[in-house]
């Protein structure tokens, strides 16, 4: 039981400091901290500043602010977008529904063949044809996402003209949408599958030579058996919290994904921001990817002590 | 580590163990070293790694002819890199790598912009390995709260997503490489601290730092004549990782537009071709050659640090 | 201790078997020119220091060494010679012909596996037997090792204690009654009361399923205790071999009396000098930089020598054959 609670005091601890960051974040940075706050291009009169200026806040003690700050969040209310003239958490959810669409099938196709795959070639490391993967996977690992797209839409769109450049659908059908969504949704699973698969490659390597993978030899397992049935568990458990924190990175990943094909999604939503320095946009997405991202780090934690009987004993 | 009951199952101790039969002579077999010992042997296993993985013998070629490049992208490289000539040249004799908008020449701007990309993920990584260092000797030579609290640190420090932080961050600031190698170097040492952190739990407990604690050594003297070097081995090859990450935030970063417009990295290479048109037209000499650098750089980083580690992991076993 | 007949067969008989290892500090020379014979039902044990090879000779014959291992000679079992089948064929006698008993079970156990689900896998797979029936008979064989209720069951390898892990490790190499059983160190790391009593259960069984069995130990008087026949491994070769009671007796190799010496209740008296170098063994014989009556003749290798038994045995039946490796025989 303590141990539930030190982990979720952890959690809480992590929430509190990353949202304490994101308020101390425009206020902290060079300029006027009311530009900071509602971006930059952001055309008001003298009077509408005054005004403006009282209705945030920022006239008021520090800590007061902060309070507020806190009280905004737990309402759900991320700020106001001056450039697009309409609360931030609105817009946040319109758009995050596309990301999540590109994001979880690849994702979960991602996870699942990276592990299977790189547990195999983990596995059968002197064998050619792992070889052959490994490679190939490690050069898609050290590849930037966005990059990877260029590629893609290069060989795709350009030279082979079989997928549609950009956008999430041009009728809106289902059999259009995934027609363009089938390019992103491939770059972003090889993204996801070559980190699964360079994790869990080294974790097999490691789990291999251990004992009981000797005795279940001994035993009169053949092989494949012995992977599936006693080595790929072991090796998955202590890196399931490993693959929840590159979740983070590989959500970044989606992010730029979505730029280079011009999804309207969240990737686009910060592009724009961007441009325009619409801060609170910025800020509002940053807030969600990371409650995103805590959240799957809770949820591995809960499937680590689920699955591990060490665990679920103590 | 592994106990010698495992003699047929791991192979890798068999031969220590064979070559000491009894109990007590075995025990004398578990080496411990010195620091001069420690490093000339960190050393020896880079060199080992290299023998024994021509992977990484490639990685390293490619990493030293990159190192070059920037050094010496002045004589490298054939003409100035701001110089304009005629714009969306192809790639032909007079321009290898053609030119872009500007009309500059593309392979003159890849050599030059070889120094801030590799700048870039040389100080991130420097500093992410520095912070991590520390961090990792200081939790794991004193354990207890003080382990307690860092890694509680390093734990949420591992739950903020760094390329959206940099971002919000460096959209605040004017943009400069500088501050994006900081930021990354402030948010890329948890993984490092972790590593340094286990080792160092292990070699608090060995004969010769337990002999100095006795002498009566102070704890800081202790950490960095005793600890540390025994613990370089993992962080080289921790480094090097670092290396890579770092290069391919700071690609993504700069691809958004936030590097600096006035110095020329691969990632801002990339950025121009895809804002200015080069990716729409299909001027795929401009776009592919930054990116294929980028993907090639950081492979050769990996393969080295991969190579290493698993030597690092057989070293472990053996010991 | 057993009924074995003059005249039987062999179960397993291994032929000038080497074992050498490739590593950065050179050619590790495991085990040299191994040769003997399992019979049916009997117990050999394979006694030696720890580190002498006797291990890699059980592995060997289980073809569970490394890559980096170089494995010469034949280990005939059954009219085939194990060394050379596939890993494939291997699988099919692994477990279910040639059983073995692996030293330090808590490690050897799949930690995340519930130890009747260890036992019953192998049921289900090299038997096809429904999950059901695998489960419920491998909780009799653990009941018969005195592991008894669905609570142990359902327990997992870390909620055990080494000595129950070892019984389950001993399950585990009964279920398919097979008829080689190797038992690497099974004492290893269990208290004297405890390791006496896991080795009668395992003798017990033992001899109930009809198997063999090869006792891979350092602990001589365990050897002594239940085995029939016993061989003396010093540096990868095999010293003396012969009737267990009769080396113990009347021991003929200069170092299998050393080591008899180094007993506490015969004097406790270390072996001088230190052990050689498995890379660069001493030539000749291996024993002759530390024994005690070394002449010029031991700088050559000697070759195994018959000699005679202490009359209990018929004259010229197979199995009494005493061995020694030494010049003075």
């Amino acid at each position: 039981m303590s141990l539930t609670a030190k982990r979720a005091s952890r959690y809480i601890i992590a929430l509190v400091i990353i949202f304490t960051l994101n308020f101390v974040i425009p206020r902290a940075m060079p300029g006027d901290p009311l530009t900071n706050l509602l971006g930059e291009d952001v055309i008001l009169t003298d009077s509408s500043v005054i005004e403006l200026r009282s209705e945030m806040g920022l006239d008021r003690p520090l800590f007061e602010q902060y309070l507020d700050y806190w009280h905004g969040i737990l309402h759900l209310d991320l700020g106001y977008s001056f450039h697009r003239h309409s609360p931030v958490a609105e817009i946040i959810f319109a758009r995050m529904k596309w990301t999540l669409l590109l994001a979880v099938p690849s994702l979960l196709t991602g996870g699942i063949l990276g592990t299977i795959l790189g547990a195999l070639a983990g596995w059968r490391s002197a064998n050619s044809c792992q070889k052959a993967s490994t490679a190939f996977f490690l050069a898609i690992y050290c590849t930037p996402p966005y990059f990877l797209c260029l590629l893609a839409l290069y060989l795709f769109s350009f030279k082979l003209d079989i997928f549609p450049l950009k956008g999430f659908y041009d009728t809106g059908s289902a059999a259009d949408i995934a027609l363009h969504l089938f390019l992103p949704v491939l770059v972003m699973t090889l993204f996801s599958l070559s980190r699964n698969y360079m994790i869990m490659r080294g974790s097999v390597l490691q789990e291999k030579s251990s004992l009981y993978a000797a005795f279940a030899r001994a035993k009169g397992l053949y092989d494949a058996e012995i992977l599936f049935r006693h080595v790929f568990k072991n090796a998955l458990l202590p890196i399931i919290t490993l693959l929840a924190m590159d979740f983070g990175f590989i959500l970044s990943g989606a992010l730029f994904v979505e730029i280079v094909f011009s999804m309207n999604g969240m990737g686009n939503l910060i592009y724009d921001a961007l441009l325009s320095r619409d801060y609170p946009v910025l800020q509002g997405s940053f807030l969600i990817i990371t409650l995103m991202v805590v959240s799957a780090n809770l949820l591995a934690d809960i499937l680590y002590s689920r699955l591990d009987p060490r665990v679920r004993w103590h | 580590m592994i106990p010698d009951a495992t003699l047929c199952a791991s192979p890798e101790i068999m031969p220590e163990a064979a070559e000491c039969p009894d109990e007590n002579k075995r025990q004398c077999c578990k080496r411990e070293y010195s620091r001069t010992e420690r490093i000339s042997m960190s050393l020896c296993s880079a060199r080992e790694v290299l023998r024994m993985q021509k992977m990484s013998l490639v990685g390293l070629l490619l990493f030293l002819s990159f190192v070059l490049m920037a050094v010496f992208s002045e004589e490298l490289a054939p003409f100035d890199p701001w110089m304009r000539f005629e714009p969306y040249l192809l790639p032909g004799s007079e321009h290898l790598l053609g030119t872009n908008d500007m009309g500059n020449d593309i392979l003159s701007e890849l050599i030059y912009s070889t120094r801030i990309s590799l700048f870039v993920g040389f100080a991130a990584a420097l500093m992410a390995t520095l912070i991590g260092t520390i961090v990792g000797l200081l939790a794991g030579y004193y354990k207890g709260m003080t382990d307690e609290i860092l890694m509680g640190i390093t734990d949420i420090f591992l739950m903020i997503p760094q390329i959206p932080l940099i971002i919000v961050i460096a959209s605040f600031l004017r943009p400069s490489f500088w501050i994006v190698a900081l930021l990354m170097g402030a948010l890329w040492w948890t993984s490092t601290a972790r590593v340094v952190r286990s080792r160092t739990l292990q070699v608090r407990e060995m004969g010769f730092v337990q002999a100095s604690r006795a002498l009566g050594f102070s704890d800081l003297h202790i950490i960095f004549t005793d600890v540390l070097p025994n613990t370089c081995h993992v962080i080289a090859p921790k480094f090097l990782l670092s290396i890579a990450s770092a290069m391919i935030a700071e690609a993504s970063i700069s691809f958004l537009g936030l590097g600096d417009p006035t110095m020329k990295s691969w990632g801002t290479m990339i950025n121009f071709a895809f804002t200015r048109g080069g990716f729409i037209n299909g001027y795929w000499w401009w776009y592919l050659t930054p990116g294929l650098c980028i993907t090639l750089f950081v492979l050769c980083v990996v393969l080295m640090g991969f190579a290493w580690e698993e030597q690092e992991r057989t070293n472990q076993r053996l010991e | 201790m057993n009924s074995r007949r003059p005249d039987d067969a062999p179960i397993l008989q291994i032929e000038d078997l080497s074992v050498s290892f490739s590593t950065a500090t050179g050619q590790v020379k495991a085990a040299e020119n191994v040769c003997f014979k399992l019979y049916k039902g009997e117990t050999l044990a394979l006694v030696g220091e720890t580190g002498c090879g006797k291990s890699v000779v059980a592995s060997s014959i289980m073809q569970l060494l490394p890559n980096n291992a170089h494995i010469q000679g034949r280990a005939i079992y059954a009219g085939r010679d194990l060394l050379s089948l596939s890993e494939k064929e291997m699988s099919r006698i692994r477990g279910s012909e040639i059983a073995i008993v692996f030293q330090n079970p808590s490690l050897a156990l799949n930690p995340i596996m519930r130890v009747s689900e260890q036992i019953a896998e192998m049921l289900q797979v090299r038997k096809g037997y429904p999950a059901a029936q695998s489960l419920e008979l491998a909780g009799e064989m653990l009941h018969r090792l005195g592991l008894q209720g669905d609570d142990k069951m359902r327990m997992y390898p870390f909620q055990f204690s080494g000595g129950m892990n070892q019984r389950v490790m001993i399950a585990a190499s009964m279920i398919l009654s097979p008829r080689i059983i190797i038992a690497d160190e099974p004492s290893k790391g269990l208290d004297g009361a405890l390791a006496a009593e896991v080795m009668a259960e395992m003798a017990r069984i033992k001899n109930q399923v009809g198997a063999s069995l090869l006792l891979i130990t350092h602990d001589l008087n365990l050897a002594r205790n239940i085995s029939d026949r016993m061989a003396v491994m010093y540096c990868g070769e095999i010293m003396e071999i012969g009737e267990s009671e009769e080396i113990f007796s009347l021991p003929r190799h200069p170092y299998t009396a050393a080591l008899l010496r180094c007993l506490p209740e015969r004097g406790f008296q270390p072996i001088p000098g230190p052990s050689p170098s498995m890379i660069k063994p001493p030539a000749g014989c291996k024993f002759h930089p530390r024994c005690p009556n070394i002449s010029e003749v031991c700088r050559r290798k000697p070759k195994m020598t018959r000699v005679e038994g202490r009359g209990t045995a018929p004259a010229g039946s197979e199995s009494e054959i005493r061995e020694v490796k030494c010049w003075r025989y």
